[in-house]
């Protein structure tokens, strides 16, 4: 008889963690990517001396760079869990 | 034969495995970036070789030995049964190449094996439960889970980045979407590079298997320099091949695929990769990245899935391990006929792979024209402004060259 033994926890946790880390990731950068596109867009409003527009950019600006941070981390993660004589 | 030849002659037979299992592959990580064009092609092919290189050498600590758990234990794997089997794998890779179909090659391997093991053993060396276990369920899921995810990523990206018409237009702004192609670079080579640690190894486990059998190499537990530096190698130079045919399939024969989608799809794949061999759950890599293609096309609206395309790959996956094996058997008769076995069904291995190459130059797709034919795939699926964008680029570019040929004929 054959019996198939099927890790249900291991599978509901691989797509818990895939699901869960794709989202935070594509997340995570399209907010940036959003972010950056509103800094550029004021831009030109910023060059011209306009005081909030000059706020508005750079603040667009800091929340894009830590987002994209943010991805950067997650790839350094990846790259951790990849590498197999580091540590785990 | 002497036993070193032999030995020889699977050390042989198990790079060029490995050169099919780089090019076969490329597509897993590459065809994305290049279908969006946030790569060029030639340069994709280029990262995922060094990636998979890099990758070959991280993975040594692990690549003990190779898990074959399909296989019975007690069953006496000589270098013969093992050749028989990488003759299947190969010529199963390269078929699916050939029709285009992004397959899993260490499934190939585990079929020609287990094929070749019956040949040799008859059923009773082969595990069956373990083979669905291992082989079916995973196939069955690993598409679901990777096209779930990646669906919802994408679906993520573009309400995120989304700007209202009104908007675009009050402001004259863009949605600035293109910059997913930066994030591609990134992800595409993250896939590449658990590919490489994940797949040369097999090579390795299998040369380090028969070097064991062969009475060379006393245990298997480390894999020698010459097996690593050479496994890499061959890798890395399938790799930098590139399957463009498998390519083209996943770059745009099964979608449409936009920079937020490449992205989605990469990230996908990379993170499902890593969660399943992270929490013991095996999944193949080219079933993953197939599923992540499909998610992200049902993700964006008005995306296009090819189900016909979907419903030849998944055949084709189904056939992987039966094919592989049956050839692998037929293999291992010719190999248990003796020396003069061996070497016939070495040169039938070798014509078929030759014959294979030889017509697929009839129709030869690389990445000199695989870009136009990027875009005559997407022409199909294309808005009515792009459409009128690319007639008014052709005409300006043929009225350049009108221009210049007068200027010529002036002169």
């Amino acid at each position: 008889m054959i019996a198939i033994n099927i890790d249900w926890n291991a599978f509901l946790l691989v797509f818990i963690a895939a699901i869960g880390f794709t989202t935070l990731i594509v997340g995570c950068f399209s907010i940036g990517v959003r972010l950056l596109t509103n800094a550029q867009n004021l831009s030109p409003k910023a060059r011209k001396g306009n005081q909030t527009a000059q706020t508005a950019e750079s603040l667009n600006l800091v929340g894009a760079y830590l987002l994209f941070a943010v991805c950067i981390c997650a790839l350094a993660y990846g790259i951790y869990l990849i590498i197999p004589f580091l540590p785990h | 034969m002497d036993p070193i030849l032999i030995v020889g002659l699977v050390v042989a037979i198990a790079l060029f495995f490995d050169f099919t299992n780089g090019f076969h592959d490329t597509a897993n990580a590459m065809a994305t970036p290049i279908a969006t064009g946030a790569l060029k092609p030639k340069l994709a092919v280029g990262i995922a070789a060094v990636m998979n290189l890099i990758g070959a050498f991280l993975s040594t600590t692990v690549a003990k030995t190779i898990s074959v758990d399909m296989i019975n234990p007690g069953v006496n794997i000589t270098a013969q049964l093992v050749f028989a089997g990488l003759t299947g794998a190969i010529l199963w890779n390269l078929t699916t190449w050939f029709l285009g179909l992004p397959s899993s090659s260490s499934h190939a391997l585990f079929g020609g094996l287990i094929g070749s093991t019956m040949a040799y053993f008859g059923a009773a060396g082969v595990n069956f439960t373990k083979m669905i276990e291992k082989v079916f369920i995973p196939a069955l899921f690993a598409p679901l889970v990777a096209g779930l995810v990646a669906f919802t990523a994408t679906k993520v990206a573009y309400w995120v980045t989304a700007r209202s018409q009104a908007e675009r237009k009050a402001k004259d702004i863009s949605t600035g979407r293109n910059k997913f192609k930066v994030g591609q670079i990134f992800s595409s080579s993250l896939v590449a590079l658990s590919h490489g640690t994940n797949d040369a190894q097999k090579t390795m486990g299998v040369i380090t298997l028969v070097l064991v059998a062969g009475g060379f190499q006393a245990t298997g537990d480390h894999v020698e320099l010459w097996v690593v530096v050479s496994a890499a190698v061959a890798i890395a130079l399938g790799t930098y091949a590139g399957g463009w045919r498998i390519i083209k399939t996943l770059g745009t024969g099964l979608s449409e695929i936009r920079p937020p989608q490449g992205f989605a799809a990469e990230v996908s794949t990379g993170v499902t990769i890593l969660a399943s061999s992270k929490f013991g759950f095996a999944l193949s890599t080219t079933q993953v990245a197939s599923g992540s293609v499909i998610g992200v096309g049902l993700g964006r609206k008005g995306g296009v899935v090819r189900w016909n395309k979907a419903g030849q790959i998944f055949l084709g996956w189904v056939f992987t391990l039966p094919a592989a094996g049956l050839v692998g058997a037929m293999s291992a008769y010719l190999t248990m006929q003796g020396d003069w076995g061996l070497i016939i069904d070495g040169v039938l291995t070798a014509a078929v792979a030759l014959a294979i190459f030889t017509i697929s130059r009839r129709n030869k797709i690389n990445a000199t024209n695989l870009n136009s034919e990027v875009e005559n795939a997407s022409e199909v699926v294309l808005s009515a402004r792009q459409i009128k964008a690319a007639a008014k680029k052709k005409k300006k570019a043929d009225a350049k060259a009108s221009k210049k040929s007068k200027k010529k004929g002036k002169k």
